[in-house]
């Protein structure tokens, strides 16, 4: 059996008007996995098959070693989830919420829940209907933090927190790499956060996993090259190279499995190289949307 | 462990009802209440309103407990905690009928105490009693049901009002018959074949709605 | 062991560059000795608050570098090589004059002119020195 922390083989589902296709995708213990993509795109679907609340129509799906949907139960014990349509009982206190999850599971860290509710200045006594959207997200984060869950799903756990509480949950987030065997996988929009801190980055448009890697290597496949084209030399876009733009003289082209001998190839050409950049998680982002949809157009 | 689970959302259930809970205790208390007045006319509004007491609990507590935690999106959280549909389907159905049988059981035994202890009702009208206040609680079941599959308001409602209204026909149905009419008056409960029928047909009523709820929920692919 | 490190989100640098050039600037001054103990990749992972995969690719560099040894198990260290601080102030130095020409290139200064150009500068540096001594 392997030890993989999740393994997506094949996974399909088809809705009325949107369909999951072909989703592969696998998370090693110790690692974050950020799962990014345009709104639509099929992070929640496969979040919610992740942990078997949704079905799947066809292909596997392991977590913690676990078949789903038909061990989501005694997967569960061992995952902590939180999304950002998930809410909390309005008419009790944080204080409740806490008793309640501490009673079911027996991981729960009341020390460490304490130092959250001060870390995240939280106050249990408060009812959750008096919270602000912010200190919700973060005692929705809290209540399944302080159990110490082997696996963290979470369905953008920073999206509408103001920068302070962000780096607040961050830190957290974080603070659980210190253990080799837990692991994250989070969807979010904030490219900056999944820039940050994944090892892994999988990319969703339109139900298909488009890159699924090693943040690092990702990068690093990246560039944007800026070049100053003379009269009657014309740029072709060469393997490796997903788009050039130009306007006028200056051209940029954008490479998204980028080797040096593309730069050498361009300067052969009669172009001149002004520069070469990195590029960053949220400029691919959009590159790679707006070349997809390109794709499909043409 | 999965079984304490199941136990813990039905005592959260609970916790979450306690008003509600006290609410229709107390105004069942005040239905028999009435009913110690002497006169025909209280007598007769303290009837109707223990009826009406046990309706409107009926209808209120499945939307209120079940669609709700959809509605407000509790859901997701819930369904985020080690437990399987058909293990959340159990818990709701138990603390909805729960929350509903406890009311019905003080109330029906303490209208049975009030018979047998007041000399100028026959004992006889404890079957009757017992059969009217059954309906109730099947149409309770019936509703329960309903939400739990249906996950949304308007099968929930339709299903209240097809039992509200199927209550009046029922009362009827049990006293138009003579030999029920007869039977009231006797001083010892007597259970005709007629009642007895009416009995075994509430509870295969309530044995079938549940089952069909089960074998509905166990077979739903999407859960949140 | 602390990790007063920062990472800038402007710096348009991949951050494992940024992280190596802030443990060699660490050793350069003196503040890490050859052969200290450094934190393990996953410790200081969690201190910078960033992925582990992007400190595994700074140690990686870095000991391809023969700056840091990682030892499967025991963690890592500064390179026990002598006068290595110095050795790195060196290579920076070297690095910013690989710019410097890189850059002149591109502009399409000749190497006869850099020499001018760089006694020009030196020029430069010390008249503006010497009008800051006499500000003071």
């Amino acid at each position: 059996m392997s030890d993989l922390a999740i393994e997506l083989h094949g996974v399909g589902k088809k809705y009325r008007y949107f369909t999951l296709d072909n989703i592969h995708l696998e998370l090693a213990p110790g690692q974050i996995m950020g799962l990014i993509g345009p709104n639509g795109a099929g992070k929640s679907t496969t979040i919610r098959i992740l942990l078997g609340l949704v079905h799947q129509d066809h292909g596997e799906v392991r977590v913690l070693g676990h078949r789903m949907p038909s061990e989501q139960v005694a997967a569960k014990w061992d995952i902590g989830f939180a999304s950002d349509d998930m809410r909390l009982y309005e008419a009790m206190t944080l204080e409740w919420h806490m008793n309640f999850i501490r009673s079911m599971y027996p991981g729960w860290d009341p020390a460490y829940a304490q130092l959250l509710l001060k870390r995240f200045g939280l106050r249990e006594e408060q009812k959750i209907k008096g919270l602000s959207h912010g200190q919700r997200v973060k005692a929705t984060l809290l209540l399944v933090l302080a159990r110490r869950p082997k696996l963290l799903v979470l369905d953008e756990p920073t999206t509408g927190l103001d920068p302070v509480a962000r780096h607040e949950v961050l830190r957290e987030l974080t603070d659980v790499m210190a253990d080799e065997g837990r692991s994250i996988l989070f969807s979010s929009h904030n490219t900056q956060d999944v820039e940050q801190i994944s090892d892994q980055i999988t990319f969703i448009d339109r139900g298909r996993i488009i890159d699924s890697m090693d943040k690092e290597a990702y990068l690093d496949r990246w560039r944007r090259l800026r070049l100053e084209v003379p009269l009657g030399v014309t740029l072709s876009a060469l393997p490796g190279i997903i788009g050039i733009r130009q306007a006028g003289r200056l051209a940029v082209a954008t490479a998204n499995d980028f080797v040096p001998d593309l730069a050498s190839a361009y300067v052969n050409a009669g172009a001149r190289l002004q520069c070469i950049e990195n590029m960053t998680l949220e400029e691919i982002f959009v590159a790679n949307v707006e070349h997809s949809r390109e794709e499909v157009e043409a | 462990m999965s079984q304490s689970v199941v136990q813990q959302l039905i005592v959260k259930d609970l916790r979450l009802h306690r008003l509600h809970i006290l609410l229709s205790l107390g105004c069942g208390a005040i239905a028999l209440a009435l009913l110690q007045i002497r006169s025909e006319i209280p007598f007769v509004v303290g009837c109707v309103w223990f009826f009406i007491s046990l309706i409107v609990l009926g209808s209120m507590l499945p939307v209120s407990n079940i669609i709700n935690e959809k509605k407000k999106q509790n859901l997701a959280f819930v369904m985020s905690l080690p437990v399987s549909s058909i293990q959340y389907a159990t818990s709701k159905l138990v603390s909805t009928v729960g929350m509903f049988l406890a009311p019905w059981l003080m109330l029906v035994i303490a209208g049975v105490a009030l018979i047998l202890g007041r000399s100028d009702i026959p004992d006889g009208f404890i079957p009757a009693l017992l059969i009217l206040s059954g309906m109730t609680l099947v149409g309770f079941c019936v509703i329960a049901a309903a939400a739990v599959v249906s996950e949304a308001e308007g099968p929930t409602i339709a299903a209240t009002i097809l039992c509200n209204s199927t209550y009046g026909l029922g009362w009827y149905l049990v006293i138009r018959n003579p030999a029920v009419r007869h039977d009231l008056l006797s001083p010892v409960p007597v259970w005709s074949s007629y009642m007895l029928t009416f009995l075994g047909l509430e509870l295969a009523v309530v044995a079938v709605v549940l089952g069909a709820a089960y074998y509905l929920q166990s077979r739903k692919r999407d859960f949140v | 062991m602390d990790g007063n490190f920062v990472i800038s989100q402007s710096d348009k640098r991949p951050m494992y560059l940024q992280i190596m050039e802030q443990i060699k600037r660490r050793i350069s001054v003196g503040d890490w000795t050859e052969g200290q103990t450094i934190p393990s990749i996953r410790q200081l992972a969690v201190d910078l608050q960033v992925s582990v995969i992007t400190v595994k690719r700074a140690y990686l560099e870095l000991e391809r570098e023969g700056v840091i040894v990682t030892q499967q198990g025991k963690g890592s260290h500064v390179a026990s090589t002598p006068g290595l601080g110095a050795w790195l102030q060196e290579q920076e130095f070297e690095q910013h004059l690989e710019q410097a020409i890189r850059l002149a290139t591109l502009l399409g200064i000749r190497p006869r002119e850099l020499q001018g150009r760089l006694r020009e500068a030196g020029d430069r540096v010390s008249e503006k020195e010497q009008t800051e001594k006499e500000k003071v």
